[in-house]
C-alpha cells in the first residue's frame, strides 16, 4: 500500500510549521520594530489563506476570477455585523461567516456554468463591483461608506489584542488552510478539477459532472476568501469599501500567478513574496533610487510593481513554486545538467 | 409630460456623447480581441497617454512655437497621432509578441501590469497636478428646443461616426482589412496562405492605440486630465460585452445604449425612483451580467464553438 | 532536527541581546522632531498628495531657519496610502513601529483616518490636523484627533442659512459625492433641513464620474435656485459648465473642498458668481497668516514647481498649529507633554480663525468665511460666519 503523501519528505512540514510560531520570537531578538514586521506578515498570511483558494478555483479549475474582493468584502462584514450587532460567539463566527461567503460562491458559481474564459472575468469583476455598492447600499447593518469598527477576535476567554497575539491566531490558519487545500487536491475532488481545467470535453466524457464540480470549486474558493475575510476585520478593526475594489482582486491574482498557478505551495509563496515585496523592499529600493535621482515617491512604487509583476508573466510563467521545483531539479543532477535539450 | 420629454431627450443627446467616448475605447478592445484574441485591460490607460501627449503638445505649441488657435489644435491632434501610432508599435512588440500562446489568465494580467505602468509613467513625467485642457471649440452650444449639446460633443460624436465608417470601409474593401479578417478567423491557415500574420497584428495595435488616442484628445475637454480619466476603459468592457466583443458596429451601439441608460438613470429614473441612486454606479455591470447570461455573444455577436 | 536546534539557540540569543531598550522618547533628539504624514501620493487625490506636505513644508522651513523648537529641527517623513485605509494603516505602523515618529500628522482622508484611529489609541499617539473636513473626525471627541477645520456638516449649516438670508422663498438643491464625504454634508443637510423646515432637492454622483446633465436636469425640472455642490475640483467645473449650456442658472454655492482657484478659472463665465464655503482665511488675503504665508513662499518655493493655491496655504496653515503645539509642549518634549500641550492649545496664529481645544473638544471653530468668484477672482464677501 502506498500512502497518500509517499512522494514527498513528510519530515520537513513539521519543521516548517515549527520555524513559523518561532519566527516571531526570533524577529522580537532581532529588532525593535519587530511588530510592524508583524502586521506585515499578518497580512500576507491573510491573503496566503485567500489565495489558496482563489488557486483551488483559479489554478486547478480553471475559472478566471476578478472578483475575489468581493468574497473578502462579504466575509468580513458578515462577521463584524454577526458578532457585533448580532452578538454572535467570534469561535461561531469564525465557522458560520465562511459558509455563508460559500453560499455566495454559488450565486456567482451559478453563471459560470454558462461562461469561460474572458467573459468569465467579467462577469466576476462586475460582481465584485455590484458586492460594493451593496455593502454600502445596507447602511443600515454596514455603515454605508463610512467604514465599519470591528471587535477583536475572541476565543474561549482569550482576547487576540495586538499583532502578536494575531500572528498565532492567523497563522493557524494559515496552516490550517494549507493541510485542507493539500488534502482536498489529492484526493477524488482535486482530480477532478484539474480534467476540468485541462478539457471541460474529456472531462465530461470520463463522466465528471462539470456543473456540480464547478460549483463545488465555487463554493470552496469562497468559503476560504470567507475564512480569510473574518481574519481580516477582526484583527484590522476596521473594514470600509474602500478596502475591497478591483485592484485587490487583481492584486490577489497577481499573486498567484508570482507563486506559480496550480500549486497550493506557490499561493502561499506568493501571497508571502508579493506582501513583503510591496511592503519592505519596494519602500527599500525607493529610498536606495532617491540617492540617485528625484522622483515623486508614489508613483515610483507602483512603476516597479508593474515592472516585476510583468516581466515575472512573460519570464518566468511558472511563478516562484516553478522556479524552485527547476532548482530543486538543477542541484539534484549538478554536475550533469542538460546544457543543450532538443525541443 | 413635455417637461418629462424634454428631459429624456436632453438625457438621450448627452447620453450618445458620453456613450460614443464608452465606444472608441470599446472599438480599440474589440479590434484587438478580434485579431489576436488578447483583452488589453490597458485600453482605458492607451487613452490616458493619448490625452496627455495631446494635452503636452498643445501647451508646448502655444508656448515655443507662438501658434494659437485651430491650427495650435491640429497640429497637435497630428503629432498625438504619429505618437499613438509609434506607440502601437511599442505595445506590440512588448505586449503581443511575448504573448502570444500564454493562457487567457496571464494575458489579462499582463494587460494589467502595462496599465499599472503606464499610470505611475505618465504621473512621473507629467507631475502631480490636475491639468485643464482647453476645448478647441471653447464653451460653443447649439441648442435647439429646450436641448442644449455643445459643440464639444457634437465633434465626438461626429468624430465616432467618421471611425466607424472608416473602420468598416477598411474592414470589408481593403486587403489589408480582408487579412485582418482572416487571421481573426484563423491565424494558422492564414499563416499558411501567406498573410503576414505579425504585421497583421502590429496594424491592429496601431488601429488600437489610434482609436484610444482619439478618444483622450475627445474626452479631455469634457473633464479634467489626470492619469486616473484610464478608468473610464473599465466601463467600456460592459459596452464591448453589450455589442458582441469582437463587432465594430456592435462596439459603437454597446457604447452608445450604455451611455444613454447612464444619463437616463442618473436623471429621470433618479427622480422619480429614489432608490435608483443606490444602484447607479453599477448599472453598466448589471447590465453586462444580464446580457452574459441572456445572450452571451451580444446583441451584434455570432455564436463561437470552441474547438477542442 | 539540527536546524531546529541551531534556531532555538540563535532565538534565545537574539532575545538576550533585544533586551537592552532605550527609554527615550520615540522620534525626539536633542536635534531634530520626527513627524510622520501619511498622504494620497499616487491614487486619486495626488495633487494634495504633493501640495499639502509642500505647503507645510514651507512653515518648518521657516521654523527650522530660524534654529528650530529649542533647537530641535523638524523633519517630516510622508508614506503614501493610494486613498486606501488599508494601506494606511500599514503606513501608520510603518511610521510608529520602523521610523519611530513622534506623531502623526495631516494625514489625508476621512475613511484613512479612520482606519488608524485603533492605532492612535493602541500606541497612545496623536494625530494632528487631520487633511479631511468631515465633522465626524471630532464629534463624538476623538482622544488622540485633533482637527483644526470646520466640518462639511458645520459648513451645510452655514451656507443653507446663508442662502436663506438672502432669500427666503429659495429652494434649494445639493449634488453630492456618494461616499463618507457626501455622507457627512447629508448630515448638515439634515440639521438644516430640520431647523428651517425645508427640503433640499438630493443629486448623487460617483467618484470619478464625468457627466452630470442628469443630475442637472433633475435640479432644473425641481426648480432650484440655489444649488450646493459638495465635490471637489472637477465637480463644480462641469456641473456649473452643463447648467449653463442647458440655460440653467442658479446661483451655485460649494463646501470647502471646491475652494480651489482653478475652478473659476476653468469654469470660465459660468463660474462667475460661485460661492464656496472656506474654513481657513482666503489664500490671497490681508489676513495675518495668508501673507506670512505668500512671503515664505517668495523665499522658500519655486511657483514653477509650487503654485500659491488654497491646498498648500491649508498644509502651511496647519503646519502653524503643529508648530505651536510643540512650542507650548515645551523643551522637555514627551508625548505626554505633547498631549497636554495640545489639550490645552490656545490658537491665535492666524491662519485659521482663532480656536481652543480642550479635553472635551478637539473641533475647530466651526466658522466659515464665505468666498465669491467676481470678474474671475476669489474675494471674501461675509465674516466669519457661525
Amino acid at each position: 500500500m502506498k500512502g497518500r503523501y509517499e512522494d514527498e519528505k513528510l519530515f520537513w512540514i513539521p519543521v516548517l510549521i515549527a520555524a513559523v510560531f518561532l519566527l516571531p520570537f526570533l524577529l522580537k531578538g532581532m529588532t525593535n520594530s519587530y511588530r510592524y514586521y508583524l502586521y506585515v506578515l499578518n497580512i500576507a498570511g491573510i491573503y496566503m489563506i485567500l489565495t489558496v483558494g482563489l488557486d483551488l478555483l483559479s489554478g486547478y479549475t480553471g475559472l478566471i476570477s476578478l472578483g475575489h474582493a468581493a468574497f473578502f468584502a462579504i466575509g468580513a462584514y458578515l462577521s463584524a455585523i454577526l458578532v457585533d450587532q448580532g452578538g454572535l460567539p467570534f469561535e461561531l463566527s469564525l465557522i458560520i461567516a465562511p459558509l455563508l461567503t460559500g453560499l455566495f460562491g454559488l450565486v456567482i458559481g451559478f453563471p459560470a456554468l454558462r461562461l469561460e474564459g474572458m467573459y468569465l472575468g467579467l462577469a466576476t469583476m462586475g460582481f465584485g463591483f455590484i458586492v460594493k455598492r451593496m455593502i454600502i447600499a445596507l447602511r443600515q447593518w454596514t455603515q454605508g461608506s463610512n467604514g465599519l469598527q470591528v471587535s477583536s477576535p475572541h476565543i474561549f476567554g482569550f482576547t487576540f489584542r495586538n499583532d502578536w497575539d494575531n500572528y498565532f491566531l492567523i497563522y493557524t490558519g494559515v496552516v490550517l488552510t494549507v493541510v485542507i487545500a493539500r488534502r482536498m487536491v489529492r484526493s477524488k475532488l482535486g482530480r477532478a478539477f484539474m480534467a476540468i481545467r485541462d478539457s471541460e470535453r474529456a472531462a465530461e466524457a470520463v463522466g465528471i459532472r462539470l456543473a456540480k464540480y464547478k460549483m463545488i470549486s465555487f463554493f470552496i474558493s469562497g468559503v476560504f476568501a470567507g475564512f480569510a475575510g473574518v481574519l481580516f476585520a477582526h484583527t484590522s478593526h476596521f473594514i470600509s469599501t474602500d478596502h475591497f475594489d478591483i485592484l485587490l482582486s487583481v492584486y490577489f491574482i497577481i499573486m498567484i500567478l508570482v507563486g506559480g498557478v496550480g500549486s497550493i505551495y506557490g499561493a502561499v509563496l506568493g501571497a508571502l513574496f508579493i506582501v513583503l515585496l510591496d511592503n519592505l523592499a519596494i519602500p527599500l529600493f525607493k529610498d536606495w533610487l532617491q540617492t540617485f535621482i528625484t522622483v515623486e515617491a508614489g508613483d515610483i512604487q507602483s512603476l516597479i510593481f508593474g515592472l516585476i509583476m510583468f516581466l515575472f508573466i512573460i519570464f518566468q510563467p511558472t511563478g516562484l513554486y516553478g522556479l524552485w521545483l527547476k532548482v530543486r531539479i538543477y542541484w539534484k543532477l549538478f554536475p550533469f545538467n542538460p546544457r543543450k535539450r532538443f525541443s | 409630460m413635455t417637461e418629462l420629454l424634454t428631459g429624456l431627450s436632453q438625457e438621450v443627446v448627452s447620453g450618445i456623447a458620453l456613450g460614443c467616448i464608452y465606444a472608441l475605447v470599446a472599438l480599440g478592445f474589440t479590434l484587438i480581441y478580434r485579431a489576436t484574441e488578447v483583452v488589453n485591460f490597458a485600453q482605458g490607460e492607451l487613452m490616458m497617454v493619448g490625452a496627455y501627449v495631446n494635452f503636452f503638445l498643445v501647451s508646448r505649441i502655444s508656448a515655443n512655437l507662438g501658434i494659437t488657435g485651430a491650427w495650435m489644435y491640429f497640429i497637435a491632434f497630428m503629432g498625438a497621432l504619429l505618437f499613438a501610432i509609434i506607440f502601437g508599435i511599442i505595445l506590440d512588440l512588448v505586449i503581443n509578441r511575448p504573448l502570444r500562446d500564454q493562457p487567457v489568465f496571464s494575458v489579462i494580467m499582463a494587460t494589467i501590469s502595462i496599465s499599472i505602468i503606464l499610470r505611475a509613467l505618465v504621473a512621473m513625467i507629467a507631475g502631480p497636478f490636475t491639468h485643464i485642457q482647453s476645448s478647441p471649440f471653447g464653451d460653443g452650444v447649439v441648442s435647439f428646443n429646450k436641448i442644449a449639446i455643445s459643440v464639444q460633443d457634437v465633434f465626438i460624436i461626429f468624430c465616432a461616426i467618421v471611425l466607424v465608417i472608416l473602420f468598416y470601409i477598411f474592414f470589408r474593401k481593403s486587403r489589408w482589412g480582408v487579412a485582418m479578417q482572416a487571421t481573426s478567423a484563423d491565424p494558422t491557415a492564414a499563416q499558411l496562405m501567406g498573410i503576414p500574420v505579425k504585421k497583421v497584428y502590429r496594424l491592429v495595435w496601431i488601429f488600437a492605440t489610434l482609436v484610444a488616442t482619439v478618444g483622450g484628445i475627445l474626452l479631455a475637454p469634457k473633464t479634467l486630465l489626470d492619469t486616473n480619466i484610464g478608468f473610464i476603459g473599465l466601463k467600456a468592457f460592459p459596452a464591448a460585452v453589450l455589442g458582441g466583443f469582437g463587432s465594430v458596429p456592435g462596439a459603437i451601439f454597446g457604447g452608445v445604449i450604455l451611455g444613454i441608460i447612464e444619463t437616463i438613470s442618473a436623471g429621470t429614473l433618479s427622480y422619480h425612483f429614489a432608490w435608483i441612486k443606490e444602484i447607479n454606479d453599477v448599472i453598466p455591470w448589471l447590465v453586462l451580467i444580464a446580457v452574459l447570461m441572456v445572450k452571451p455573444d451580444g446583441i451584434f455577436g455570432i455564436a463561437k464553438v470552441k474547438k477542442v | 532536527m539540527k536546524l531546529k536546534m541551531s534556531l532555538v539557540g540563535i532565538t534565545i540569543t537574539l532575545l538576550l541581546v533585544g533586551c537592552a531598550k532605550k527609554e527615550l522618547t520615540p522620534g525626539v533628539t536633542d536635534t531634530e522632531i520626527l513627524i510622520g504624514n501619511i498622504q494620497d501620493l499616487s491614487g486619486p487625490m495626488k495633487e494634495l498628495g504633493y501640495l499639502l506636505p509642500a505647503g507645510a513644508n514651507l512653515y518648518f522651513q521657516y521654523i527650522n531657519d530660524q534654529g528650530g523648537i529649542y533647537g530641535r529641527k523638524i523633519r517630516m517623513l510622508v508614506e503614501d496610502h493610494q486613498y486606501n485605509p488599508q494601506k494606511a494603516v500599514a503606513a501608520a505602523k510603518k511610521l510608529i513601529e520602523k521610523d519611530q515618529v513622534f506623531c502623526l500628522y495631516q494625514v489625508i482622508g476621512t475613511s484613512t483616518s479612520e482606519a488608524i484611529i485603533p492605532i492612535l489609541e493602541e500606541y497612545k499617539i496623536p494625530l494632528v490636523a487631520p487633511a479631511t473636513q468631515s465633522g465626524t473626525m471630532s464629534r463624538p471627541l476623538r482622544r488622540y484627533i485633533f482637527q483644526t477645520d470646520t466640518g462639511y456638516d458645520k459648513q451645510m449649516n452655514v451656507l443653507i442659512d446663508y442662502i436663506l438670508r438672502q432669500d427666503k422663498n429659495a429652494r434649494i438643491g445639493l449634488i453630492y459625492q456618494d461616499d463618507n464625504y457626501g455622507a457627512n454634508a447629508l448630515k448638515g443637510a439634515a440639521e438644516a433641513e430640520a431647523r428651517h423646515k425645508i427640503t433640499l432637492q438630493k443629486e448623487s454622483y460617483q467618484r470619478g464620474a464625468s457627466d452630470f446633465s442628469g443630475q442637472v436636469g433633475n435640479l432644473m425640472k425641481g426648480g432650484a435656485t440655489h444649488v450646493i455642490i459638495a465635490g471637489i475640483v472637477r465637480e463644480p467645473i462641469i456641473i456649473m459648465k452643463t447648467a449653463a449650456a442647458m440655460g440653467y442658472r442658479p446661483q451655485f454655492l460649494g463646501l470647502s473642498p471646491t475652494m480651489d482657484h482653478r475652478v473659476a478659472i476653468a469654469a470660465g463665465p459660468a463660474g462667475e458668481g460661485y460661492i464656496a464655503a472656506n474654513f481657513a482665511p482666503l489664500w490671497n488675503s490681508d489676513a495675518p497668516g495668508p501673507v506670512l504665508y505668500r512671503k515664505l513662499h517668495d523665499k522658500y518655493a519655486d511657483p514653477k514647481t509650487l503654485p500659491l493655491g488654497m491646498y498648500s496655504y491649508y498644509g502651511f496653515a496647519t503646519a502653524t498649529v503643529l508648530v505651536e503645539a510643540l512650542k507650548n509642549a515645551g523643551k522637555d518634549l514627551t508625548r505626554a507633554s505633547f498631549l497636554q500641550a495640545l489639550n490645552s492649545l490656545d490658537y491665535k496664529g492666524g491662519s485659521f480663525p482663532d480656536f481652543k481645544w480642550t479635553r472635551t473638544n478637539h473641533g475647530s471653530s466651526g466658522k466659515v468665511v464665505l468666498v465669491q468668484v467676481k470678474n474671475g477672482k476669489q474675494v471674501e464677501i461675509s465674516d466669519w460666519l457661525d
